[in-house]
């Protein structure tokens, strides 16, 4: 009997014992293999997209889901970034309302500043990204006196390539570029652009300077600016919404809008145009898309002109008479489109010639190529990632913030995870993806709301008056 | 999936983008989540008496003493005059989740302690007749994880208290068998609360950096219900036992509060909600045996109907609108076993070992609490103070078995639960969970 209890007793204390350990054998997840990466010192060179800019600010709820953020995050990197106090610096966008059942959006901006907050960090920052930078900015700018970005991010410590050759990287990623384009196609083709030759010879001379460095390097290549939300948005819906077929028949053939350096329009796009894309309406236009037809000068009443353009007579129908045509600022046209395109192209030549140049350390991320796949799913289904449907759409999208410009906390996400599935294509490591689906939507919503009537988003005035790309 | 509210709302004027109009739904359907899983087995509580707790709840043959109206009301015949005891049992349970699969990270659920009270009164009116008075609850835990956690669209709070007040009446037929029945009244309250997701449509991004907020509290004042027992006892040393406690039906009635940025106000669910629940019927058999005078052992077996439980429906009052969900429930069974020694003569020690079986598939297993199949291990004294009062105090370790979930219900970055197949972003990861109790009770006799 006796023998019976201890045994009873003995295996109740085993069995207890047991029972109380957590067997987390099965929960390492995948081993990372570095294979031959080195994420120690991660330094990320570039603009506004590197910086983590959202809805045209920064700030550090934005910059924490910059992608290099998000990666040195995942691979538990050191990471030091020039942080913004909330609402950042930029005027940061906000959702005002959203009126359910009449299907209006009204954006607006709040009027208050953030101020940096990581000021004393004793080293130069890992993210070097300013926004407004471009190409030649790299290499040759310390400071600026118009971009207040160049002050907080490089604090007077010299180039963003020079202060990431003081940091010593053992591995650095650069993507730069996006505004030697962009800053021509947003303003509607009237701000200039870097010319190929030039951007060739100016990207050579980085490629070289950062493969000095002697430190595994991820170039990543430029999207092709004409398909991102603050250009398909307005056009297709305009192309749909006005009464198009009613003004042909009027003897109206379609939109009537200034050609580069014209003041009398006679540029024409007809609906087919508009909602193919062949030209493009910027996301400002928004706000005047509902004015097509009326006797308006309200363009230049919020852009404050001083007086009215020599020969523009706003008791013209708006839009559709040469004396009172839509904007050149709020459109590119087809030369323009192909402008942008062209010359997108000839940068990533160059950017893919430069990776190749020094292929045993620089990895070519293309962007490019993979935000093609998803503009082009757009009219397939979307991109399914982490379970999440994306568009390229303006707010349903996903992936772009409310600037329609630059992505979102979970674009940034999807972004890092082309940066990684490169490095590990390139390098042999197997860094686990990001869960995009962990990332939380990044949007904001105003607390407080109002109801406006707009078939398209609606800006409030001065929206984009200090977006930096 | 399913939505509520018309399922979602088209915004037919604006054409963002172009493709895709521009929906938006908010869903309940996280209620039907948390309200289910509520009554499940993890919230169903066995431990009415230290002594029982102590012999690993294996006590339906025993049944002698005042806590017999719990687990057997045919044992009070085997008591005399007035006996009352008065106990309490502390539960602190702790939960964590590591996920979601492929991460490992881990989510520790707030630590909170529950205090469920137990009273019970007896009377011997005759050499066959015997009544009692019982108070306990049977069913009432909760958990609360962080607001802002991962899994925070399936569960953030979730509490749930029912009471219940039993009067019992008990015959002995002749020495060796006694039967009971009583009556069950039954009071109850939950409180449930839960973010979501504000997307614009189905299967989209949410992308917006705000959440709706739901907190949902429900009651009901009188749910009844009855118990049965039964208990022989061929000889001195050898007993056996059986109860029955039925289904108790709920009908709780409450109001959903659910607060979010006002652009989406219009679609917040808020107002009158009600739900009928079953809880299930709980049938245990066990036997008890003295091996030698000094030393009682016994065995129960204890079968739950949860499979009563296959259908959950929710009303809301404005607008009107039912809701249902499957649950898939599968009736479980405990595994009890029991021992009491009696060391010195005011002195008895007991230990007990219980295996309890879940009644969820893994795949309907929620954070608001975690189901899994348990092992509890429990030691206890009771001391004789005097004749008539007698301490008893145990200790009960609940193991539950760490559960890998790979194929989860339930998508953590909507809410929503699908009825086939795995959604989207199935709330994989591992749970592990464990719980101390201590119980403490004094019996007095008159």
């Amino acid at each position: 009997m006796k023998k019976i209890l201890n045994l009873f007793f003995a295996s109740f204390i085993i069995v207890f014992i047991l029972s109380g350990c957590q067997d987390r054998t099965d929960l390492t997840g995948p081993t990372p293999s570095n294979g031959k990466v080195d994420f120690t010192r991660l330094v990320s060179l570039g603009n506004s997209l590197t910086a983590g800019y959202q809805s045209s600010a920064l700030y550090a709820d934005a910059q924490l889901y910059a992608y290099d953020a998000q990666i040195a995050k995942e691979v538990n990197a050191n990471y030091a970034t020039p942080t913004i106090s909330y609402p950042g610096i930029g005027g940061l966008m906000y959702i005002k309302s959203i009126d359910l059942s009449k299907g209006t959006i009204v954006i607006g901006v709040n009027p208050s500043t953030g101020t940096p907050t990581n000021t004393g960090y004793k080293a130069p920052y890992n993210n070097l990204g300013v926004p407004g930078a471009i190409l030649n900015d790299i290499l040759n700018t310390t400071s600026s006196t118009t971009n207040p970005f160049f002050n907080i991010v490089l604090r007077g410590l010299g180039t963003e390539y020079s202060q990431a050759k003081a940091l010593q990287p053992t591995f650095l990623t650069l993507w730069i570029g996006n505004n030697d384009i962009l800053g021509y196609a947003t303003s509607g083709g009237t701000s200039p652009y870097t010319p190929s030759a030039v951007f060739t010879s100016l990207f050579n001379t980085l490629g070289d300077s950062v493969a000095s460095l002697g430190c595994k390097v991820a170039v990543a290549n430029i999207p092709d600016v004409t398909s991102i939300p603050f250009f398909t948005t307005v056009g297709p819906v305009m192309a749909m919404e006005v009464p198009w077929a009613l003004f042909k028949s009027m003897g109206v053939p379609g939109l009537i809008y200034e050609k580069h350096g014209e003041t009398i329009g006679t540029g024409v796009a007809d609906s087919l145009a508009l909602l193919t894309g062949q030209v493009l309406i910027t996301l400002p236009g928004s706000n005047y898309a509902s004015l097509i037809g009326q006797s308006t000068g309200k363009f230049y009443r919020d852009n404050h002109y001083p007086a009215l353009p020599v020969g523009i007579d706003t008791t013209k129908p708006f839009g559709l008479h040469p004396q009172n045509p839509w904007p050149d600022a709020l459109i590119l046209d087809q030369d323009e489109v192909n402008t942008a395109k062209t010359t997108t192209t000839d940068f990533n030549n160059t950017i893919a010639s430069v990776v190749n140049k020094y292929s045993d350390r620089f990895v070519l991320v293309d962007i490019n190529k993979f935000f093609k796949t998803v503009r082009a799913a757009d009219f397939a289904g979307g991109t399914v990632i982490d379970g999440i449907r994306f568009f390229t759409t303006y707010i349903t999208g996903g992936l772009f913030s409310l600037d329609g410009i630059h992505p979102t906390g979970q674009g940034q996400a999807v972004v890092a995870n082309q940066f990684l599935a490169a490095i590990n294509a390139k390098f042999g490591s197997n860094f686990p993806m990001i869960d995009v689906a962990a990332v939380p939507g990044s949007l904001i919503l105003a607390k407080r709301a109002y109801e406006q009537s707009q078939k398209l988003p609606y800006f409030e005035p001065g929206t984009f008056d200090h977006i930096l790309y | 999936m399913i939505y509520f509210w018309n399922n979602y709302i088209k915004l037919t004027s604006l054409t963002l983008g172009g493709h895709v109009k521009v929906k938006i739904f908010t869903f309940v359907l996280f209620l039907l989540l948390a309200y289910s899983q509520i009554f499940a087995g993890g919230f169903q509580l066995n431990e009415h008496n230290a002594r029982a707790v102590a012999m690993g709840g294996a006590f339906t043959a025993i049944s002698n003493d005042p806590s017999a109206i719990y687990y057997n009301g045919a044992g009070l015949t085997q008591m005399n005059g007035i006996n009352i005891t008065l106990g309490s049992t502390l539960i602190a349970p702790v939960f964590s989740f590591r996920g979601v699969t492929p991460a490992v990270t881990e989510y520790d659920a707030t630590k909170q302690s529950f205090f469920p009270t137990h009273f019970f009164a007896t009377y011997r009116y005759n050499e066959d007749w015997a009544f009692g008075l019982g108070f306990t609850s049977p069913f009432g835990l909760g958990s609360e994880w962080d607001p802002n956690w991962i899994g925070k669209y399936l569960a953030i709070e979730t509490s749930l208290q029912v009471f219940t007040i039993s009067p019992v009446v008990a015959y002995k037929i002749n020495d060796q068998l006694s039967i009971s029945a009583g009556l069950v009244y039954s009071f109850a309250n939950v409180k449930i609360s839960q973010k979501s997701p504000l997307a614009l449509a189905p299967g989209s991004p949410a992308p917006f950096n705000q959440n709706a907020y739901t907190s949902l509290d429900g009651k009901d004042n009188s749910a009844w219900g009855y118990n049965l027992g039964i208990m022989y006892k061929p000889n001195e040393d050898l007993s056996f036992g059986a109860s029955f406690h039925s289904i108790v039906k709920y009908t709780f009635k409450g109001t959903a509060t659910t607060t979010g940025p006002s652009q989406f106000a219009a679609l917040l669910p808020n107002g009158d909600v009600s739900a009928n629940l079953t809880t299930p019927f709980n049938l245990a058999v066990g036997a008890a045996y003295r091996v030698i005078p000094k030393l009682l052992i016994s065995a129960d077996f204890q079968y739950v109907g949860w499979s009563s439980y296959d259908t959950l429906t929710i009303n809301f009052a404005t607008p009107k609108k039912t809701v249902s969900s499957p649950r898939m429930y599968q009736n479980s069974y405990i595994i009890r076993l029991g021992a009491e020694y009696n060391l010195m003569k005011e002195l008895d020690v007991r230990a007990g070992i219980y295996f309890d079986k879940s009644p969820v598939k893994d795949e309907y297993i929620s954070p608001s609490l975690p189901e899994a199949n348990r092992l509890g291990f429990s030691v206890g004294a009771g001391y004789k103070i005097s004749n008539n009062l007698r301490i008893d105090a145990s200790y009960l370790f609940i193991r539950n078995n760490q559960v890998t979930v790979t194929n989860s219900r339930e998508d953590y970055t909507d809410g929503a639960v699908v009825p086939e197949g795995a959604p989207a972003n199935s709330f994989d990861g591992t749970y592990n969970s464990y719980a101390n109790l201590v119980s403490l009770d004094i019996t007095y006799g008159f």
